[in-house]
């Protein structure tokens, strides 16, 4: 077989395209794994490190209030009728703290607080505009969030826990039906989601 | 025998205090000898000047440098002591768009928070026997982000279209290869339906079958 034979007086696009990308593979030396040698670790010393995590004493309080009072001045912020910032701004500024009280919860032994602030991201993740209805469940968001960090509920909170992230769920599904527009459908489902 | 991890030094960089602290604890329990502490990704890129660090675990969100564009600064910057070096990301964010945006900068592995002590290990295991290799393109440099092993090694086995596959011999076998079985392909075709070479499809009749049928 030839070259002559592929060739046609009107050949398609996608024949021999120039390559658009040169790419160069490099394998640096895994001067790591001549350090450490193999082998791995124990499941002791695993064990132990998780037993430090679960058992360290570190007070989870004033952390919260601080990304808390973040929350706030964000849910403020979008509701204040002049404000210059553009929507996404309005809507990061919700984001930040919802997600660094998911990221820290579950490290102080919180993890319903995670839970909680888990799906208070993914809703503020699939929202284009923060419009007063979704700034009213992210306050609702934010109250309950206090609630179990002023109530001190540590663990997932039990039938109780279940049953406050089903009533969260259930406002965040009810907004989509009300403003589907506001859903952006690149990101999620929030059927699927939620 | 196992990890000689206290031959090793960890940069964590991470702004949240308690944090930074518990990261640490688990790393020193786990044996690693120097494990050295940043406050956000400006002092941590000096520190890993400093250093030059084995592994690094950074945060993505910090101020007034993120863990972001520390990667960007540690890959590309000509100061930097090791571009190659690991770089772990810890994030409370696990959507999809997110993850993609952390490894499309050169992120090596990626850790949702909250964390236990073994998914922490699991990816130190993962930088220590599975290193990804590098790749420089023009808008890009740091791991391949391919998972599958070896994956740049794979054979393409998509039909070949350039005008220098005629040239190489080893392209040209596949070509050939290719066209053989589509050959093959076309004569048990032709044998199923009791038609010979003259004969031809017409793919614009409504009816199926060919102009030999329609006799």
């Amino acid at each position: 077989m030839t070259k002559d034979q592929f060739e046609d007086k009107n050949p398609p696009r996608h024949f021999s395209q120039p390559i658009k990308r040169k790419a160069e593979f490099i394998k640096p030396p895994n001067m790591l794994k001549a350090k450490v040698g193999s082998g791995g670790l124990s499941d002791e010393i695993i064990e132990k490190a998780q037993s430090l995590l679960q058992n360290n004493a570190i007070d989870f309080q004033p952390l919260a209030d601080m990304y808390l009072g973040l929350m706030m001045e964000g849910i403020n912020s979008a509701n204040s009728e002049d404000h210059n910032h553009d929507g996404e701004v309005i809507i990061a500024d919700m984001l930040y703290p919802a997600m660094q009280l998911k990221a820290n919860g579950g490290m102080f032994n919180f993890p319903l607080v995670t839970s909680i602030s888990d799906r208070l991201v993914q809703f503020l993740e699939v929202i284009e505009e923060a419009d007063a209805n979704a700034v009213e469940i992210v306050l609702a968001f934010h109250t309950t969030i206090r609630a179990v960090i002023n109530g001190k509920i540590t663990g997932n909170g039990g039938s109780h826990g279940t049953e406050i992230l089903s009533a969260l769920n259930k406002a965040c599904v009810r907004y989509f039906e009300k403003h589907p527009e506001n859903h952006n459908k690149t990101v999620q489902d929030y059927k699927t989601k939620f | 025998m196992a990890y000689q991890l206290h031959r090793i030094s960890v940069l964590v960089v991470e702004d949240n205090q308690p944090m930074l602290d518990i990261t640490k604890s688990l790393l020193i329990t786990f044996g690693v000898g120097h494990v050295i502490g940043a406050q956000n990704g400006e002092v941590g890129y000096k520190r890993f000047c400093e250093y030059n660090n084995d592994i690094v675990i950074a945060d993505w969100m910090m101020r007034p440098m993120d863990g972001i564009s520390f990667t960007r600064l540690v890959r590309n910057d000509s100061k930097s002591p090791n571009p190659y070096v690991p770089i772990i990301l810890m994030t409370g964010f696990s959507e999809r768009r997110r993850v993609l945006q952390a490894r499309d900068t050169g992120v090596t592995e990626f850790l949702v928070k909250p964390f236990n002590a073994r998914e922490l290990y699991k990816r130190l295991v993962q930088v220590i026997e599975r290193p990804r290799q590098f790749v420089r393109s023009t808008d890009f440099f740091g791991p391949d982000r391919r998972r599958s092993r070896n994956a740049s090694y794979k054979k393409y086995e998509g039909p070949r279209r350039r005008d220098n596959d005629f040239h190489n011999p080893e392209t040209l076998k596949d070509i050939q290869e290719q066209q053989r079985k589509a050959h093959e392909i076309l004569q048990r075709i032709r044998d199923e339906e009791g038609l010979d070479k003259s004969d031809r499809f017409d793919i614009n009749s409504d009816s199926s079958g060919s102009e030999k049928e329609k006799e």
